[in-house]
């Protein structure tokens, strides 16, 4: 195996034209051969060569004979519906990308503004490097935040059913002059909690369900970790265009 | 986001019995299949045709140019004479194709470099993780981290909006002195 990034054109170089060939044939009639094996289903494949009047085919012709004769028998919608030739497959291949481009961007984003808040707030990172954009996501981000800590406050009052832990209850403790400065001396006394958050691959749900919580109403409970909802497909993301609050104007995807 | 999922394995090559793995293991391959003939007919300039059948007995067909055009030409004896208006429309064709091609690599390159974005942010938090431990779940966290978290966030809102105050106060026609580099976030 090669690996080496192959350019999707035509290869101008007539002997290495010849060798792509001849590999990528036998390995696309394998493919075919292993689908067919794998799935026990009916398939062919022919492929014309410039080096051959015949073309090469799979299984045998006779065997392509019987396929052909299976497909020509059904009705012309059916044989179309699936059908796709070389530019409506690139047109389709297209569209799948972007959207994948679209969503990773998305994603990148979300994960970006994650990191700029917390810079923020312990680092000291100053805000002057934010656009109006910046701004707005961040804010947003911040909201997601404070309902989810009101969420768990709620949630608390309701285990504990004492009146002592309101949420607006004074906080005892320093108060914040220079947040960023006395924020991390706050936490010094505190012992190191664990580090399943956020970035996470496997189990990407504290963003991931903070926006979630914005679509959905109801609270339920997760799998495995407590009042965490599963992503769903269709949550309101403010990484995107679909921003209803005119202040925060989300124009990410222009 | 990307779930990563069990990963690459040896098969053996008789028919699958889970039926369910059978019908993704049918969709995965016929799509690969079918980006591969692609290629190859992009590649060496071949005219191809496959055509499998789904478990349920549906037809998936890829041919280039067409499969018509790759059918009749394999069922029929004679190849058809290449007139002047049909090699109008193979070139028309072919730049087509061509652009296409270009504009799905354009595509594909952007989105592997959004990929490995996304690592070098991952690898970012971890290591911001590892320093600043206090950034655990809200579940987490106790009734008095969470009201210190919520007076830090409360705060920190409150920068924000005074920073976009002074970013909006500054684009105003007042000012008129940071108006070119104001950020195109108003989509101006």
């Amino acid at each position: 195996m090669t690996r080496k990034k192959v350019k999707l054109a035509y290869i101008t170089n007539d002997s290495a034209r010849k060798a792509t060939f001849k590999k990528r044939k036998k390995g696309l009639m394998k493919k075919v051969s292993e689908l067919s094996t794998l799935c026990g289903i009916d398939a062919c494949a022919i492929v014309y060569s410039p080096y051959d009047s015949q073309p090469e085919v799979w299984p045998s012709p006779v065997g392509i004979q019987r396929v052909l004769s299976q497909f020509m028998k059904m009705p012309e919608m059916e044989q179309s519906k699936k059908m796709v030739n070389q530019e409506s497959f690139l047109r389709q291949r297209i569209v799948k990308a972007n959207e994948q481009l679209k969503k990773q961007r998305k994603d990148n984003r979300e994960k970006e503004m994650i990191h700029v808040m917390f810079q923020t707030l312990t680092a000291g990172q100053s805000l002057q490097s934010l656009n109006m954009m910046d701004l707005s996501d961040l804010g947003w981000l911040i909201d997601q935040n404070l309902k989810e800590i009101q969420k768990a406050f709620e949630k608390n009052n309701n285990v504990n059913d004492s009146t002592t832990q309101a949420p607006s209850a004074p906080v005892s403790g320093p108060v914040l002059t220079n947040p960023n400065l006395e924020f991390e001396q706050l936490f010094e006394d505190q012992k190191p909690g664990t580090l399943g958050f956020g970035m996470n691959m496997q189990s990407q749900q504290w963003p991931m369900d903070m926006l979630n919580n914005q679509a959905q109403t109801g609270t339920g409970t997760g799998t495995g970790t407590g009042t965490w909802l599963p992503a769903g497909e269709d949550m309101i993301l403010p990484f995107g265009e679909n921003q209803p609050n005119a202040f925060w104007s989300s124009g990410f995807f222009r | 986001m990307v779930r990563h999922t069990t990963g690459r394995r040896k098969q053996e090559m008789k028919k699958m019995t889970n039926e369910k793995n059978l019908q993704v293991t049918f969709s995965k391959r016929k799509n690969n299949i079918f980006k591969k003939a692609s290629e190859l007919s992009i590649l060496c300039d071949v005219e191809i045709v496959i055509i499998v059948f789904s478990p349920a007995n549906k037809a998936f067909a890829f041919g280039n140019p067409s499969v018509e055009s790759v059918l009749n030409r394999y069922l029929s004896e004679n190849p058809p004479p290449m007139s002047g208006t049909l090699q109008l429309a193979e070139a028309y064709r072919r730049s087509n194709v061509r652009n296409l091609n270009s504009e799905l690599t354009q595509v594909v390159n952007e989105l592997e470099a959004e990929k490995k974005r996304a690592e070098d942010l991952r690898k970012m938090r971890l290591a911001s993780q590892a320093e600043c431990w206090w950034e655990k779940p809200i579940e987490e966290q106790s009734v008095e981290e969470l009201q210190r978290f919520k007076r830090a966030l409360e705060n920190l809102r409150e920068n924000i909006a005074q920073e976009a105050q002074a970013l909006e106060f500054q684009s105003s026609p007042q000012f008129g002195t940071k108006n070119d580099e104001f950020d195109a976030g108003f989509g101006i």
